[in-house]
């Protein structure tokens, strides 16, 4: 069934083409040669009986007496003998028959009314069965006895013609048909031999697998048609090969983060069981697996809120006022950041389209993670401004400058500068490709730049419908 | 107070059982929803805890009968599945709250908690009182031993949290949620530091101390100790 909904082969729907677009040439050609031919044989006769109508007329002209009419019949017989089975057929003005051949009976047939006919009357006509060419003129000399003006009407037969010329239709029949086979034929083979490049292409595409990702497709033999979508096909195996990549990466980056903390698990699970202890070092120990399995825990809750975020096609947004988010946060992290000496500021408000908790989960991982990296007497700001493309929101605190070649794979999962701060402070280096995740979702981007002991965090985020001005809220809200 | 557990993996259902039982509930245990389903329908709970997936009758169907069949018992959901259609399919379903696996058991045992207070809460309480620590609620005003005691906003909403749920394990997470509305897991020691403040203003100058750490769970107002 679904094989009737395919449209049908490239290749029968161009042979099919051809075929039609050859049929319909060569007919127009042979119809036009039939009726040239037809016309030529029609043309070759009216010529002759002119002659012979000419010849009649001389006659009736010379003629001038009654006693000549046995030597005008003569006349007229002697006419037609040059004429191969011509015949003749002339009246006079009251309708008597001055000559007739004896085969056909010309006198059967329909003549105009009119009496006077201005010019030559040329025609086909059937009598028995057999075709003739007809000529008919009106003489309008009185002539001998004041008979006339006289009519004469001359026949050839048309029949030898018209056998050569149904000969002719059939034989020409039989070549274009003929001609439209091969024409058919050849260019059935013509469009399976332009596909070739084509087969080719998909048997390389056929050999390509998930290992072999990094070929590409070859450019050399390629028809200029093809050249786009080789193109594109290779640009997609780059994208494919780079997810591959990413992928098989994330895969041993979580296992490697995962057998850190089960190692602890088991190792320690096993020691104590090694021998009897105490209940309080039972307790410690399970006390600290508990610590572990927290850790655990949010990093699959992170990584599944990661999976969430990339793969969700929409996000549900609503009105986000910017301002009062990171002022809740800074209420949040205040105290935090107090007890270590830093201060929080936030200058400029805005307000989006936006998804509010995944944009305070953002932000607030961006500001922890500024908060953490900040020394003592050290203050970090948020910066939020409008420009016309949308909002930008900057997260900058003073502290160790980051090596450029680090600043690229910030957002990457399970990235850390400093490989030996494994299980630290910075957990499970989700953080910030979280807030990569969350901004992408929006449709914004984020950045991160350092130097000279400032490090500076921005994301920008599109207006999705337009801004909403917070002024403007609280104005109707008077 | 019986609480019904409908849960197919017999480890967790084990440890919800002996969590429970030893938090001084009656429970009832089902492994399969077919059981789930009947002990839900036939007996009388004051909670039911629900696994969403099952592997003969899942969760939904299960809140849907009792619904259906005017059974207002609170639910409690628990899933593997951590996706918002998830969550409002649930609460359309009639279910009362919802908790992702894996999650901290205190944070179950403080959901219950406050499953089975809905309802009989005592809604025009104004003063909360734990030995000599008294919070007027209407005044925002706190005092301990006849002591006023200053605390910000956020400070008072902490311990009005601490003392609605004396006794109770609050996980670090449920104390950002419910007085920061911060509803993701950060890792930081903000919650510690804000502890930390508090004990400063109402523990450290008194006796006996009410706020306690406890170690790889969180905090806990304990009413009676004297430790």
């Amino acid at each position: 069934m679904r094989l009737l909904q395919r449209p049908l082969s490239l290749a029968l729907r161009l042979t099919l083409l051809f075929t039609i677009a050859a049929t319909i040439v060569l007919s127009v050609f042979g119809l036009v040669i039939n009726k040239s031919m037809e016309n030529h044989f029609f043309s070759q006769d009216t010529d002759e009986l002119r002659v012979i109508v000419d010849a009649v007329q001389n006659a009736l002209a010379t003629a001038n007496s009654d006693k000549h009419s046995a030597t005008l019949e003569q006349r007229f017989d002697d006419i037609l003998v040059g004429h191969h089975d011509a015949s003749l057929f002339i009246t006079t003005r009251d309708s008597g028959t001055l000559y007739i051949s004896p085969e056909p009976d010309l006198s059967t047939i329909k003549i105009p009314h009119q009496s006077q006919l201005e010019a030559d009357l040329e025609r086909r006509w059937n009598y028995n069965g057999l075709p003739y060419t007809v000529l008919l003129r009106t003489f309008n000399e009185i002539g001998p006895d004041n008979r006339g003006p006289f009519r004469i009407v001359a026949a050839v037969p048309f029949d030898d013609h018209l056998h050569f010329l149904n000969t002719f239709r059939r034989n020409l029949w039989i070549m274009i048909a003929g001609s439209v086979i091969v024409m058919s034929i050849m260019g059935w083979v013509a469009v399976r031999r332009g596909h070739a490049p084509l087969h080719e292409i998909i048997s390389r595409i056929r050999r390509i697998s998930a290992r072999d990702l990094n070929t590409r497709l070859p450019y050399e033999g390629v028809p200029y048609e093809l050249v786009d979508l080789v193109t594109s096909f290779n640009e997609m195996l780059q994208r494919m090969d780079e997810a591959f990549q990413r992928l098989a990466d994330f895969n041993a980056d979580i296992a490697h983060e995962l057998r850190t903390p089960i190692t602890n698990l088991m190792t320690q699970t096993q020691v104590a069981l090694s021998r009897a202890r105490t209940i309080n070092e039972y307790q410690d120990i399970l006390y600290s697996n508990v610590e572990e399995y927290d850790r655990l825990a949010q990093m699959v809750n992170d990584m599944l809120f990661l999976a969430q975020t990339d793969n969700r096609k929409k996000i549900d947004v609503g009105p986000v006022k910017l301002d009062e988010e990171v002022d809740k946060l800074f209420d949040y992290y205040g105290g935090w950041a107090e007890e270590c000496g830093i201060a929080l500021e936030r200058t400029g408000a805005a307000a989006i389209q936006g998804h509010q908790s995944m944009l305070r989960r953002a932000f607030g991982n961006l500001i922890s993670n500024a908060i953490r990296h900040t020394p003592a007497d050290g203050s970090v700001r948020v910066t939020i401004s409008t420009e016309n493309s949308g909002v930008t929101i900057t997260v900058e605190n003073p502290g160790q400058t980051i090596p450029p070649e680090h600043l690229s794979k910030l957002f990457d999962r399970f990235y850390r500068i400093d490989f030996s701060r494994q299980q630290g402070v910075d957990g499970a280096g989700l953080g910030l490709a979280i807030v990569k995740s969350i901004v992408t979702a929006h449709g914004g981007n984020v950045d991160v730049t350092s130097y000279n002991g400032l490090t500076r965090f921005q994301i920008s985020l599109p207006l999705h419908q337009g801004p909403i001005s917070t002024d403007n809220r609280l104005r109707r809200d008077k | 107070m019986k609480i019904l557990i409908v849960e197919d993996e017999s480890k967790i259902s084990e440890y919800l059982r002996q969590g429970l039982t030893e938090a001084g509930y009656m429970v009832d245990l089902a492994r399969n929803g077919l059981d789930g389903h009947h002990l839900a329908m036939t007996e009388k709970h004051d909670l039911i805890i629900l696994d969403v997936l099952l592997p003969d009758i899942d969760g939904w169907r299960i809140v849907q009968s009792l619904r259906e069949a005017d059974n207002n018992v609170p639910v409690l959901f628990l899933t593997a599945r951590d996706s918002i259609e998830d969550r409002v399919k649930g609460l359309e379903l009639g279910a009362d709250d919802y908790l992702v696996k894996p999650f901290a058991f205190a944070e179950l045992l403080a959901r219950v908690r406050t499953l089975l207070r809905r309802g009989n809460t005592n809604a025009t309480e104004t003063t909360l009182t734990v030995a000599d620590l008294e919070l007027d609620l209407m005044r925002r005003r706190v005092t301990r031993s006849g002591k006023k005691i200053q605390l910000t906003a956020k400070e008072f909403a902490l311990l009005e949290l601490m003392l609605r749920h004396r006794d109770e394990v609050l996980p670090r997470s449920l104390i950002a949620s419910q007085v920061w509305d911060m509803n993701f897991d950060s890792d930081t020691n903000v919650i510690d530091v804000a502890i930390r403040r508090l004990r400063a203003k109402i523990d450290d100058d008194f006796e006996p101390r009410l706020i306690h750490t406890v170690r790889g769970m969180g905090y806990m107002l304990d009413s009676s100790s004297d430790s």
